[in-house]
């Protein structure tokens, strides 16, 4: 008796768990993006909201990855910068700002991925710095130019948070070293990483569908 | 100096290390494709070396046989942009053929690449996408 009430308890506090986590987080209205479906992305180059010149080119580097990891064609980045650039549109502004369709036909694709870069900045304190970096992501469909998925995520990094050893004395050396390293050059990178890695993951915290090249391709979304 | 840019590289061996062990295998044979990205537009004048870089990848992948989208495409411009538009037209093939959505962009490529052949003989190269074509 008492053994069968046990996995009844676990099962109705698994339960409260997860209808928690689901009523926390608002479910993703998908019906637009499965009637775009595409099967291309072109991802056009980043603007920049931060102060840091570099951080465009940089987050550019990082976006290709994630986003054919799902399973979509994607354009080489580079490749489409050049061309842009070659049409008179060097300006980041200008590519968000040109009509999308006509960006579409210009290079063939289903859908164009516009990435904004809201914040990229190190706040130094004492004995740490602390690295910030926001951005926000927006695919439009080529066929109506409208929004087919949108998201915006940030993430903070400070050593100090991720370093204890558990011996104050060693967390106060290790943190005046990393203080100095990130104090030299802070690297945004491993964090906008993470950031992309979350973002694009799963429609199901969010993210994008699982594209044409993948097994689970329109299956990952809620009908 | 030296000391802090070692220990700088460690620490970022180490993050990159954390961020990506975690997350599963990868459908493409990347290598490392996005620090050679990271790294061209630090030092965009380094071209040879980014080239070659590109070269290590595109024979990694096609040695696994899984080669990811765009990158003969990105191969070939920096072919190109080298002064060797025969093998960029080659790459810029190879991108159509494996992967139809580049269709209309690498026939683009291709036209261009050939035109400016035609005009310039085999002068150095300017940009391929002065063409008819205008976004605006």
């Amino acid at each position: 008796m008492k053994r069968s009430s046990i996995p009844i308890l676990v099962a109705v506090f698994a339960s409260a768990l997860f209808s928690g986590c689901a009523a926390t987080v608002p479910k993703k209205d998908y019906s637009a993006f499965k009637a775009a479906d595409p099967h291309s992305i072109l991802i056009v180059p980043v603007v920049n909201r931060s102060v840091d010149v570099n951080a465009p080119d940089y987050f550019l580097s990082t976006l290709s990855i994630p986003v054919a990891e799902r399973g979509y064609y994607v354009f080489p980045v580079d490749l489409v910068k050049h061309l842009l650039e070659l049409d008179g549109l060097a300006d980041a502004d200008l590519v968000h700002n040109a009509d999308p369709l006509k960006l579409c036909s210009l290079f063939g694709t289903d859908s164009v991925l516009y990435v904004c870069i809201e914040r990229w900045d190190a706040k130094y304190m004492v004995f740490t710095t602390q690295v910030t970096v926001e951005f926000d992501y927006q695919l439009k469909d080529c066929k109506t130019g409208g929004v087919i998925w949108a998201e915006r995520k940030g993430m903070v990094y400070s050593p100090q948070q991720s370093q204890s050893s558990g011996n104050p004395l060693a967390d106060l050396v290790a943190m005046a070293i990393s203080a100095a390293i990130t104090k030299g050059m802070p690297n945004y990178m491993p964090l906008a990483h993470q950031v992309n890695g979350q973002v694009f993951a799963s429609p199901k915290s969010g993210g994008l569908p699982a594209g044409p090249y993948l097994p689970d391709y329109r299956k990952d979304y809620d009908q | 100096m030296a000391k802090r840019g070692l220990l700088l590289l460690a620490v970022s061996t180490m993050l990159l290390a954390l961020t990506q062990g975690c997350a599963p295998s990868r459908k493409y044979a990347w290598g490392n494709y996005d620090s050679t990205m990271f790294v061209h537009y630090k030092k965009p004048q380094e071209k040879e070396a980014y080239l070659e870089r590109l070269k290590q990848i595109v024979e990694n992948a096609e040695a696994e046989d899984r080669a990811p989208p765009g990158l003969y495409a990105e191969y070939g411009y920096a072919l190109f942009e080298n002064g060797n538009p025969k093998e960029a037209i080659g790459y810029f093939e190879k991108e159509r053929a494996k992967w139809p959505e580049s269709n209309v962009l690498m026939e683009k490529m291709i036209r261009n690449v050939r035109r400016q052949q035609e005009t310039l003989g085999t002068s150095s190269p300017a940009g391929p996408a002065a063409g008819q074509e205008g976004t605006r």
